[in-house]
């Protein structure tokens, strides 16, 4: 069965809660094949990164989330922590 | 109370002078620029005016009396030379002096220096090690042999508990917390982390993707864990 953009999305959500972050990226990846307009999905990638200590990786997600929502509240928290660091 | 002299009062000298004197340790800092003395007063215990070359001027100072003496006289490397084997002739014990070249180290060695510091050589070091390794947080040398590296966990290692990976016995090197970024979902859907801090971590505790790990042991240890 394919999964739906939806089903990735959540899915990333269940794994970053779990701690999973290496399974969230591939499902992350896997939805951007499907979808690269949704900010959702690089702020998930960006939570990811972040948890990786991967943080030029999360801060360019959180950048690319912004540009396609610029009001996205966490998305900007998370990026302004991540610069100061 | 441990007291320290600072000798030579440019940037290293003052700023070692300063951070010896906020550590409440009583520090004497000489130099022969008065306008230099001058800044550190109300810092340190005492500042004076003084050629520390001249032998019978630190004679006077009761100079044997310190604990250690920090000599950073910058460009002048004769001066270093000079008031390190002064100092050693006058029963200093510690003399730790600041130099820029491996020839004058070895200068500064056979008169008697028992430490010397290559402080812009050190920090260059540092910093293309944490360039050259992103993953390095921070690291502490505790000796010349032993220190503390604060890093993200190696991949090889994620999923796998202390007690599998017996880091202890196979590379003597005791990880002494786990810092880990737990998230958690707020309200509006978002996600925030938690910082979780595991202290003296046990053999049950796992390492996930992502943990930073503090580890303490021989320097060519740690870099072992680190090149894993």
């Amino acid at each position: 069965m394919n999964d739906t953009f939806k089903d990735l999305i959540e899915l990333s959500d269940f794994y970053i809660l779990s701690q999973k972050f290496e399974e969230a990226i591939k499902a992350l990846k896997k939805a951007e094949r499907i979808k690269k307009t949704e900010p959702k999905l690089y702020y998930n990638f960006g939570i990811a990164y972040e948890a990786l200590n991967e943080n030029n990786d999360a801060r360019n997600a959180f950048r690319l989330a912004l540009k396609l929502d610029p009001n996205f509240k966490s998305a900007q928290e998370h990026l302004d922590r991540l610069i100061e660091e | 109370m441990k007291q320290f002299v600072v000798i030579g009062l440019g940037r290293f000298g003052s700023s070692i002078a300063q951070a010896l004197s906020e550590k409440k340790f009583e520090v004497l800092a000489v130099d022969i620029d008065e306008d230099r003395v001058k800044e550190m007063e109300g810092i340190v215990s005492q500042a004076i005016v003084m050629d520390a070359t001249d032998e019978k001027a630190l004679r006077e100072l009761g100079i044997a009396d310190f604990d250690t003496a920090i000599v950073s006289m910058g460009e002048t490397v004769e001066d270093s030379i000079m008031i390190t084997l002064a100092l050693k002739e006058l029963g200093l014990k510690h003399v730790i002096v600041k130099t820029k070249s491996e020839i004058h180290s070895k200068i500064l060695k056979k008169v008697g220096a028992d430490r010397i510091v290559f402080p812009e050589r050190e920090m260059a070091e540092k910093l293309a090690e944490s360039l050259a390794s992103p993953k390095i947080f921070d690291f502490i040398e505790l000796s010349k042999t032993y220190g503390i590296m604060e890093m993200v966990v190696p991949k090889k290692i994620v999923n796998k508990t202390l007690g599998e990976l017996q880091l202890r016995d196979k590379y003597k090197v005791s990880v002494i917390a786990i810092r880990r970024k737990v998230p958690y979902s707020k309200t509006d859907g978002t996600t925030d982390f938690k910082d979780e801090i595991i202290v003296g971590p046990g053999g049950t505790d796992e390492l996930i993707s992502g943990d930073v790990i503090i580890m303490l042991g021989k320097n060519e240890n740690i870099e072992k864990v680190r090149k894993l």
